[in-house]
């Protein structure tokens, strides 16, 4: 009797969970493809108040979010009371409002400003679970102002994507600016130009060491082109290889303890491997072909070059310790300055075709090749960002040749330098 | 009263095994009771069911017209659709058709002369070639959107004539997928699945694109007829922590339907990235 009312007991509870049978979906795609932002401004806590702080704050932090394309800026008309109080708690901040307006993440931050001393604090929230995910309090210079918000961005993609951005580097290019070619280098967003060079010559191919702190580059000042490394710092400025003919297109390998170049010292342009000193290692290529513009992979075991041994120049890819050298591209007539992302997944390069240089890029495969770059123009020199979310370029589009950056899909792309002055040959720095 | 009775119920109350069957019993009518009380099965005091817009020109169903009891024989003539077609595809080409060329040259008409091109006076301006260049792009997109558009209409036109007297329903309810024909709107389902994904944030340069095509999670939600989310589980996770973390916000957001249901509802929802894919 007891087993029956068991069964009669069972059958009661479990006769709603039959009826409720769960329906299988499938959601493949997100309704929207970019996170929702609130972007506030800094708010002034004490000494003296400063609109420009908090303009230029905003102004470099929302460029460099927009640059990474993975936001959606919610409109500051929009924003309630809450944007102008100063609370950066958790507790303090009211996320229904935040959520109201569709943010799903906000910024809010203050700054104080004493004489020169300025004082920014920034945080970053999820409006959805209300928590703070970061924040930094960074102390330096009103002029300053810019760095912490270059800074603060970096932090910002860090926390959301888990890898840092790289907007607190420098981009190294090479601009007639001062009458002569000379190496420059500017934050990745066009400001703050400096000069590094007085060459009053022409200097060109420039590249960072792995570590940041040197910059190679190729320079006629001794009516050769002639190989130099400059520490950024000191300013100290070094000839490292000069031997007779080419001495150009120096990368020097992740391990910071060679670097390679094209020498044609012996008639015809191959790849070798110099010392920091300049003395040669090891020559990689021999081919009766033109072999130029390497670059290294991550790891320093392969490097990437142009040659024209099987006809036109095409990209190929050599190993280092077994000299096995496979051609990497089959299409265009003429293919030039390969870069190797940082990730080491893919290769970025130029092709001329229809009387027109465009930026591609490939796998390291050869696989899966894309066209970057559209319009008129020509599109050259490519370099990707210490993080390969980004590729600088120099284009010729709007005039002058002037610098160029995009995401490493081809959206998004914004001139940096101004086109009355001729700027090319950028490189992105790594992380400072 | 007769005393019958009671005595008969007496002995069954000395019965020991009377205490245990009251016990059951007892159980079983309070969990149908808690049952009811939570709402398990829904209630069926509502007169009709609730109505669920959803954007139709998104979110198309399979077949809108499934659960219209009596559809009408199709009254448009097909001509309709040919007059439109030669309407939009070639309206020069109508234009006298009647008179063949009787007098091909006997009066040409009037030859309109072409205004004389301003010749391009010095050097061309680069800005200026760049904004004709650019408004020439505008121009042929719009004609590409243009086009795009009317071959739309044309499918539309297409459908409506195919869907016999879909159109002209004005005194027939619009049915639903699943439904019986007088509900308008389309399935619960298809309007909560329709609702998480609007509610699901997530950018492409989130996700590492050699992993787009294949990342995947999986998901199981239960609403309560009121519409509240009453529990979710992540079964599946994708191992991408982003994406994982985007799907919970998601589910979050979407704790509250705008809309009560019919009836308790559990989804199991594939969470993925494959139209994305698709489009890179």
């Amino acid at each position: 009797m007891l087993l029956r009312g068991f069964i009669v007991c069972l059958v009661c509870c479990a006769l709603p969970w039959s009826v409720m049978a769960a329906t299988d979906i499938e959601i493949s795609s997100p309704g929207e493809q970019s996170i929702p932002l609130a972007l506030t401004w800094l708010l002034p806590t004490q000494g003296t108040q400063s609109a420009k702080v908090a303009a230029e704050f905003n102004e470099v932090l929302d460029a460099d979010l927009d640059l990474s394309g993975l936001f959606r800026f919610v409109s500051q008309a929009a924003f309630l009371d809450d944007a102008k109080h100063i609370g950066l708690y958790s507790t303090q901040v009211n996320f229904p409002q935040w959520r109201m307006l569709g943010a799903e993440t906000l910024i809010k931050g203050t700054y104080s400003l004493d004489g020169e001393k300025l004082v920014v604090e920034a945080r970053l929230f999820d409006v959805v679970n209300r928590r703070l995910l970061t924040g930094r309090r960074y102390v330096g210079e009103r002029k300053d102002v810019r760095r912490m918000a270059h800074a603060f961005a970096d932090l910002v993609l860090k926390e959301l994507t888990g890898e840092e951005g790289p907007f607190s580097a420098r981009i190294a290019y090479i601009s007639n600016q001062s009458g002569d070619k000379e190496l420059w280098l500017m934050d990745v967003d066009g400001k703050r130009p400096l000069r590094l060079t007085n060459h009053r010559s022409i200097v060109l191919n420039p590249d960072f060491s792995p570590r940041g702190k040197e910059i190679l580059f190729t320079s006629y000042r001794a009516n050769n082109p002639d190989l130099y490394r400059k520490e950024i710092y000191s300013g100290k400025e070094a000839k490292i290889s000069y031997k007779q003919g080419l001495n150009v297109a120096g990368r020097m390998a992740p391990n910071e303890r060679e670097i390679a170049l094209t020498l044609s010292k012996d008639g015809n342009p191959e790849i070798y491997l110099i010392g920091t000193s300049g003395r040669v290692r090891k020559r990689v290529t021999n081919s009766w072909g033109i072999d130029s513009d390497p670059s290294w992979s991550p790891d320093g075991s392969q490097l990437a070059f142009i040659s024209n041994r099987q006809g036109n120049p095409h990209v190929f890819i050599t190993d280092i310790f077994s000299g096995k050298t496979e051609r990497l591209t089959r299409r265009g007539k003429y293919n030039a300055t390969p870069a190797w992302s940082p990730k080491g997944d893919r290769i970025a390069f130029t092709r001329q075709e229809g009387g027109r240089f465009d930026i591609y890029t490939v796998n390291t495969d050869g696989s899966d090749e894309r066209r970057l770059s559209f319009g008129p123009g020509n599109s050259e020199h490519p370099r990707w960002s210490p993080d390969g979310r980004f590729i600088i370029y120099s284009s010729d589009k709007a005039g002058n040749r002037a610098i160029y950056v995009m995401r490493a899909d081809g959206t998004g792309a914004r001139r940096l330098t101004n086109a009355k002055s001729d700027s090319r040959h950028p490189a992105w720095s790594p992380r400072w | 009263m007769s005393v019958a009775p009671l005595r008969q119920f007496n002995t069954f109350h000395s019965d020991p095994k009377f205490g245990r069957l009251l016990l059951v019993s007892l159980i079983a009518h309070g969990l149908i009771w808690v049952a009811f009380s939570i709402d398990l099965f829904g209630t069926n005091t509502r007169p009709k069911p609730p109505i669920y817009y959803v954007d139709l020109i998104h979110k198309p169903v399979l077949n809108p017209q499934a659960g219209r009891p009596d559809p009408r024989p199709a009254k448009k003539p097909k001509a309709a659709t040919v007059k439109r077609t030669v309407q939009t595809a070639a309206p020069t080409v109508t234009k006298k058709p009647t008179k063949p060329a009787v007098k091909p040259l006997v009066k040409p008409a009037k030859v309109v002369k072409p205004k004389p091109v301003p010749k391009p006076t010095t050097k061309i301006d680069q800005r200026k070639e760049q904004k004709v260049q650019s408004a020439l792009d505008e121009i042929r997109e719009r004609q590409a959107r243009q086009a795009e558009r009317d071959a739309l209409k044309d499918k539309l036109a297409k459908l409506r004539d195919s869907a016999g007297a879909a159109t002209v329903a004005a005194d027939v309810p619009v049915g639903m997928p699943d439904g019986t024909g007088d509900e308008a709107g389309i399935a619960v389902v298809a309007f909560v699945q329709a609702f998480i994904q609007q509610n699901w944030a997530l950018s492409r340069y989130l996700i590492d694109q050699s992993r787009i095509a294949n990342i995947e999670a999986k998901a199981t939600l239960v609403y309560s007829a009121a519409g509240k989310l009453i529990r979710y589980r992540i079964n599946t996770p994708s191992g991408n922590q982003q994406f994982d973390d985007s799907l919970k916000k998601a589910i979050i957001k979407s704790q509250q339907l705008p809309q009560p249901l019919p009836k308790i509802l559990e989804l199991n929802v594939t969470f993925n990235l494959k139209e994305m894919a698709g489009r890179n």
